[in-house]
């Protein structure tokens, strides 16, 4: 544990110390030095202001655009009217917002969860230099580059109510079912979750085998000389020594959570019985079914607040951690 | 440094409120331009036998008239794609949707009014299908180019083989959807089919549009009109009640409906048919020439739906053509739907065995056994002149389907719900929904 701490630690206190004595020191040396490095300051600009461009109009206007939609009734042939907060009013208190979401951070926590901990299964078994454990992560990792609709069409094969189905047949084989699966209100949240879990799993496992290179190779010798057993050499070696690649994955998972709608609009629609219904699919209703563009912009920007609080916190607390 | 990089974001900023807030009824008043190309959208499957349909009818429309149209389908997220045009300013000139689609566009202002004297032919348009295309205040924005009911499709086969007739009343149909989920009717030795396919997913409010052939049948009604254009709901009323109770004991009890219904949308729905996973299926005519080909025109028959609790009401529904607003050519806007409803134009959109457009035609003048000679149109026909009943004309029909459709989804999903209390739910939203569109009766 203390080695663990003790490396990340060290490169941030070596790193700027140079720099801040080359700043104090520098004087009109140190900065003639600085500007024939890196050139005038607009440079980097220059260079960026394709990619800046092409964001701005693709993705800041467009995002603006939906802040501003969300305090209008938008009528685009006969003039917006601003409503002022009325759209989010009518958000916050429409019929099931609040249930979809509490299923979307259900359903987040549980991908989110799930993922991580079949993909650090998967890498542990995977973990190795020989061909065959390449083609066999290769194999793994397919699911993640099956397009969604492909992946739902087959999970809705797989998941058909009657004995007959795919996984009802498995079931049947130890005596249970048939379950309804994503045709039941009990068991669809559940059943979304399996097959999200099933996609991003190999997704986390490619990111912990990367991060498992990097894990001193002289800690497991070490642990193992004083008699660590396999599984302590996991909880207390390897997870330790990935918990960097955790931070990353469960922001990354939990956004992807948090956003999710294509595999519950095509499985299941947030049905039966709104059972299923995500943040996303309701948005999705109420903006574009409904066709109530402001009603629906209000609710994209309450996610996106509530994705960006969740990843500025989860910054926060790794930084006070890493301190 | 960090003064400019304030003065930078404050600049940045500035730029995407002014550029978001520069939004306006442009386009209304578009400079007009006879010559322009038509831009046409049409809701069918790309590549599909109704796209072949359509760009038949602009084949035939631009040698009538000279004016030019480039077709466009679009079949998945249509409404979708609508919007974002709209965001952009950018509507296609004409669109060729769903009526129900009316209230929704219109509302949006994304429609222009139809002036009728401007519309060749337009009074030989059976006035049923005229109504359909107007709002609540009378005004014409759409124009219908098809009409449509349901009927019921059943398995010939499997019918004759277990000595059934064909359904005259609920009881009968109840009887024979139990029979076809029960009695192995495909021989097969296991229990692997349904008697009746239903496609009950709230997607585009599917459940609530299928379940309306019941309630409507049974006398109930999801909205009715308390006079003077304004409306109140109807879900708790008796007949509405027992109409749903029928309908989710013909799933919960007898099990005869698909496995995975509530789920399913129409195509899904419509392989279960001819898979012979299901056995009977009330829809409209424009799945005949699909079924013929997949199960065979033999394997299935076409009968009116029978008479429910009150009578044989059943779903009338159809396309319309919209004249959208902003087009730079009016004038041929308004040739083209004069053209779409013309007899000509009628019977070009009704020709072929499958890259047909116009399931019955809205043309008074047109003859549909003499265009298409196969007795099932003659059904159809009589079914939509009969018992067709249009969805009615509110400024947006959208959420009321939608919200009935989420409450039909539930009560067939989950068999232990109270059916009283879910519609009584159900009730309290649609009369927000009214309330909300201004025609809620006080």
């Amino acid at each position: 544990m203390s080695l663990d701490q003790a490396e990340p630690a060290a490169p941030p206190s070596a790193g700027p110390a140079p720099r801040k004595a080359g700043r104090r020191d520098g004087g009109a040396t140190g900065l003639l030095g600085r500007s024939r490095r890196s050139g005038r300051w607009w440079t980097p600009w220059l260079f960026l202001a394709p990619a800046l461009l092409l964001f701005l109009y693709f993705k800041f206007i467009p995002m603006a655009n939906a802040l501003t939609m969300s305090f209008q009734e938008v009528q685009p042939y006969l003039g917006n009217k601003w409503v002022g907060t009325e759209n989010y009013a009518t958000v916050l208190q429409s019929h099931g917002f609040r249930e979809a979401a509490w299923h979307t951070v259900v359903l987040a926590a549980g991908q989110t969860a799930g993922s991580m901990a079949l993909g650090l299964a998967l890498a542990l078994l995977m973990e190795g230099q020989s061909r065959r454990l390449k083609f066999v992560r290769s194999a793994a990792f397919l699911p993640v580059v099956v397009p969604i609709a492909v992946v739902a069409e087959l999970w809705r094969i797989m998941y058909h109510p009657t004995g007959d189905g795919m996984l009802n047949s498995l079931l049947g084989l130890v005596g249970m079912g048939p379950s309804g699966f994503i045709n039941d209100p009990d068991t669809s949240m559940a059943s979304i979750m399996l097959t999200g879990i099933w996609r991003g799993a190999p997704y986390d496992m490619m990111i912990i085998l990367a991060g498992l290179t990097s894990v001193d190779r002289g800690l497991y010798e070490a642990a193992k000389v004083d008699g660590a057993s396999r599984r302590q050499r996991v909880w207390h070696v390897t997870v330790p020594g990935l918990r960097s690649v955790f931070s990353i994955l469960f922001i990354l998972a939990a956004i992807r959570g948090l956003r999710v709608f294509t595999e519950v609009f095509l499985l299941t629609n947030g049905g039966p019985d709104g059972s299923t219904e995500v943040v996303m699919t309701l948005i999705y209703k109420l903006g574009l079914e409904q066709n109530r563009l402001g009603v629906g912009a209000a609710g994209a920007v309450l996610l996106f607040v509530a994705t960006l609080l969740l990843t500025v916190v989860v910054q926060l607390l790794r930084r006070r951690e890493s301190k | 440094m960090q003064r400019s990089r304030w003065i930078g974001a404050g600049v940045l900023a500035s730029t995407l409120v002014l550029t978001s807030c520069s939004s306006g009824p442009a386009g209304v008043d578009a400079k007009q331009n006879p010559k322009a190309p038509l831009e046409l959208w049409t809701r069918t499957t790309p590549g599909g036998p109704g796209e072949q349909g359509a760009l038949k009818l602009a084949t035939a429309f631009e040698k009538a008239t000279g004016y030019k149209v480039e077709v466009t389908a679009i079949f998945d997220d249509f409404e979708t794609k609508l919007q974002q045009r709209a965001a952009q300013k950018n509507l296609p000139d004409i669109v060729m949707n769903d009526v129900t689609q009316l209230g929704a566009m219109h509302s949006q202002g994304l429609l222009r009014e139809i002036d009728l004297d401007k519309i060749k032919d337009s009074e030989q348009i059976i006035g049923q299908g005229l109504d359909s295309g107007k709002t609540v205040d009378g005004k014409q924005y759409g124009l219908p180019y098809s009409a449509q009911a349901s009927a019921l499709l059943i398995r010939k086969d499997w019918r004759q083989k277990l000595k059934l007739d064909v359904p005259q009343n609920w009881d009968d149909f109840a009887a024979m959807a139990k029979a076809f989920t029960t009695q192995d009717p495909d021989g097969d030795g296991k229990k692997n089919t349904a008697g009746l396919a239903a496609p009950l997913s709230t997607k585009r409010g599917y459940a609530s549009w299928y379940f309306s052939n019941f309630l409507w049948a049974a006398g109930g009604d999801f909205i009715t009109e308390a006079g003077k254009g304004t409306y109140k709901p109807a879900v708790t009323t008796k007949a509405s009640v027992e109409a749903m109770q029928w309908f989710r004991d013909l799933g919960c009890k007898a099990k005869a409906i698909q496995p995975g219904a509530v789920t399913m949308d129409t195509p899904p729905t419509n392989e279960t048919f001819e898979a012979g996973r299901t056995g009977m299926f009330v829809v409209g005519p424009y799945l005949l020439p699909r079924f013929d080909e997949t199960l065979g025109k033999d394997k299935y028959e076409v009968v009116p739906m029978p008479k429910g609790p009150k009578d044989a009401t059943v779903l009338a529904e159809g396309g319309s053509v919209y004249l959208m607003a902003g087009s730079e050519n009016r004038a041929g806007q308004d040739a083209f739907a004069g053209f779409a409803v013309s007899a000509e134009g009628q019977k070009t959109a009704m020709a072929g065995d499958t890259g047909y457009i116009v399931q019955l035609p809205v043309n008074k003048t047109v003859d549909i056994s003499q265009v298409r000679p196969d007795p099932r149109w003659k059904t159809y026909a009589q079914a939509y002149q009969d018992s067709g009943r249009y969805a009615p004309s509110i400024p947006n029909w959208t959420p009321v389907r939608q919200a009935t459709a989420d409450t039909v989804n539930a009560l067939m999903a989950d068999c232990g719900l109270d059916t009283e209390a879910k519609l009584g739910e159900l009730d309290k939203q649609l009369a927000d929904i009214l309330k909300e569109q201004g025609i809620a009766a006080s």
